[in-house]
């Protein structure tokens, strides 16, 4: 405090918020493994992947409450602290909906996803993992146009908004597909609905990570 | 020896050590967002704003010094030389103990402000409220407001400037080098006419005001068009960008801004010192007090020392602390600071480096430039720098009627 030249200066909430969409970005790989080993049925290390994500998503908490701790009334920044906790909200709500998907599938682990719908599952969840690793990239290039300001930067941030608006629209139709093909299946009633819970969870994922998109196209606003 | 003498080698003490603080105290001020940025090393930094302090304080410095003494207290309580003598002292003293004491506390104060208040002090105390010169005080106060927003407005006109000219464009070294001789030119503008106006130099080569501006506007646009030249040549090919430009550019406006504050600052110390030796050589003392260029100079040389003793480690803290700060950022900054104290101390007003350091910050932040900027803490300053004056002064009253007591 003695110097006031320094006082004004503090932790970056941006450099937080990149930290936070590195967390989601770690989940990814864990999320898919952890799919695809259930899948393989004679699983046996779904449930460390399960603990891997719930340890990611208390870090990624961590991290939200932080930037939320640390951001006094009067912060001057490139954009509406509104739209930064909205964001980071979204941001956040990804890797709650991995680890809602992994707690979903742990609670019915007999008999599992029958055979017919392994494919489908599989393309709806790699449907989901480009747009969860998409996010930290966003952040990285919105901090890169908080730099310059430049047109083209504001052009490469928005290009990637687009794609994840493609890539949720993917995940619909994925999450669709699969929906379908469940209620014309000669199953008992709790698998549907296991099932069909589950395809929308994994949809969830892609479609806060659109929202996030959204929120980021708020914040880039000229 | 006799008394006035002993007066007068408390004086150099405790001019020297004001000027001692002023000097650990508001290095960061000039320097910091240079050596954030990497344009400078600590050690280079410490050395240009030794020697910078030095030259502000001789060359441009005398002007201020004789306002500061004679703005806030009117000429009547220095009327019986031997008041005078110990009022001087006492506010010298009273500031040097309460910047201590800030220090200490690490309480952000400016060292302008703690002899402003003593002086008030030490003008109750020998003449009760009636010779403190209100109009004058409120000069003061709205120092504390306009210094601040001047700073904020040219430094979000600066940073909104280059964002515009510059950093949004494809090729930012070009643009940068197409528009270098601009910012380095408005920048050797105002020092040059801030030299030609207000120094002794300038004075004696008594330059009207249109030739003044003439030769100001022709030696920034030369020095402006050499400084591209240099600029391309030095340039190395790997970091060629508008941030490798500015970085070049920012160890100019950093000199700008330690030029700056050694003019400005200096008077805080040597203000009442000067009044004590005129004091002492003369037997009395007028209106106006002339300040022998040693004086200056000594100033200046109290002001080095606070750097070179407490500089590295301020700026060490500093280093760590400010890493969002990228060449474009840190020229607005300084530039603004530097521009808001020597247009402040140009009309006599005793303006704060700090103040305007801080406005500079706001100002590029307002203008988005920084990933975050703690702005609530601004008010929170604000409570010290006004506290600061009636702090200083009741210090100042307690040491007038000691040293009263004693001598």
């Amino acid at each position: 405090m003695r110097i006031p030249f320094f006082s004004m200066f503090m932790t970056s909430p941006f450099e937080g918020l990149q930290e936070h969409a590195e967390k989601v970005k770690e989940c990814a790989w864990a999320f898919q493994q952890a799919i695809e080993c259930h899948l393989a049925h004679e699983c046996q290390t779904f449930e460390e992947f399960r603990q891997e994500i719930i340890q990611l998503e208390r870090e990624a908490d961590a991290i939200k409450r932080r930037i939320r701790g640390h951001m006094p009334k009067g912060t001057l920044m490139p954009v509406y602290n509104f739209l930064l906790f909205r964001y980071l909200r979204e941001q956040d709500q990804v890797i709650d909906c991995v680890e809602d998907t992994l707690d979903w599938l742990s609670y019915r682990t007999e008999p599992g996803i029958p055979k017919e719908l392994e494919k489908d599952f599989l393309i709806l969840v790699d449907g989901v993992i480009d747009p969860i690793e998409q996010l930290s990239k966003m952040v990285a290039e919105a901090r890169k146009y908080f730099k310059n300001y430049s047109e083209e930067q504001r052009v490469a941030v928005k290009k990637i908004i687009h794609t994840l608006h493609m890539m949720e629209r993917e995940a619909d139709k994925a999450e669709d597909t699969v929906k379908r093909k469940v209620f014309n299946m000669d199953i008992d009633a709790v698998t549907v609905f296991h099932m069909v819970r589950l395809a929308e969870t994994i949809g969830d994922i892609a479609d806060h990570a659109q929202n996030a998109g959204d929120m980021m196209r708020a914040m880039i606003a000229r | 020896m006799t008394q006035p003498y002993i007066i007068l080698i408390l004086g150099y003490i405790f001019g020297f050590y004001m000027a001692w603080n002023i000097g650990a105290n508001d290095v960061a001020n000039s320097m910091a967002s240079s050596v954030a940025a990497k344009a400078i090393t600590i050690r280079q930094a410490i050395f240009l704003a030794g020697i910078l302090n030095v030259l502000g304080a001789v060359f441009i410095g005398s002007h201020v010094t004789d306002t500061i003494r004679k703005g806030i207290v009117t000429t009547d309580v220095m009327a019986d030389p031997h008041v005078a003598l110990i009022g001087a002292l006492s506010a010298l003293i009273a500031s040097a103990l309460w910047v201590s004491f800030a220090t200490w506390k690490s309480l952000p104060v400016s060292t302008t402000h703690s002899i402003v208040g003593a002086m008030i002090g030490f003008g109750i105390m020998a003449g009760g409220f009636a010779v403190i010169n209100w109009g004058k005080l409120l000069a003061v106060v709205l120092s504390w407001i306009i210094s601040p927003l001047f700073s904020i407005v040219i430094a979000f006109g600066i940073f909104k400037i280059i964002v515009r000219l510059i950093l949004s464009r494809r090729d930012t070294l070009t643009q940068a080098l197409k528009f270098s001789p601009l910012f380095v030119g408005i920048t050797l503008f105002v020092v040059v006419l801030s030299f030609l106006f207000k120094t002794p130099l300038g004075q004696r080569l008594a330059i009207g005001s249109p030739a003044a501006l003439t030769l100001a506007v022709l030696l920034a646009v030369l020095l402006g068009f050499a400084s591209t030249a240099a600029l391309k040549r030095y340039l190395k090919k790997r970091e060629s960008d508008a941030e490798a430009v500015f970085k070049r550019i920012q160890v100019g406006t950093a000199c700008y801004v330690a030029l700056a504050q050694g003019a400005n600052d200096v008077a805080n110390a040597i203000g009442p010192l000067a009044v004590i030796y005129f004091l002492v050589t003369t037997g009395s003392v007028g209106g106006k007090v002339p300040v022998p260029v040693f004086l200056l100079f000594f100033g200046g040389i109290g002001i080095a020392c606070g750097i070179a003793m407490a500089g590295h480690r301020v700026m060490e803290t500093m280093g760590k602390k400010i890493t969002t700060l990228s060449n474009t950022r840190g020229f607005s900054v300084e530039f603004a600071t530097a521009t808001t104290v020597l247009a402040a101390s140009k009309l006599g007003l005793p303006v704060s480096t700090t103040h305007a350091a801080v406005g500079g910050v706001i100002g590029v932040g307002l203008a988005r430039g920084m990933e975050a900027v703690n702005f609530g803490i601004v008010f929170k300053i604000m409570v010290y720098w006004i506290l600061t004056v009636p702090a200083s002064a009741l210090t100042s009253m307690a040491v007038f009627k000691i040293l009263q007591f004693i001598f």
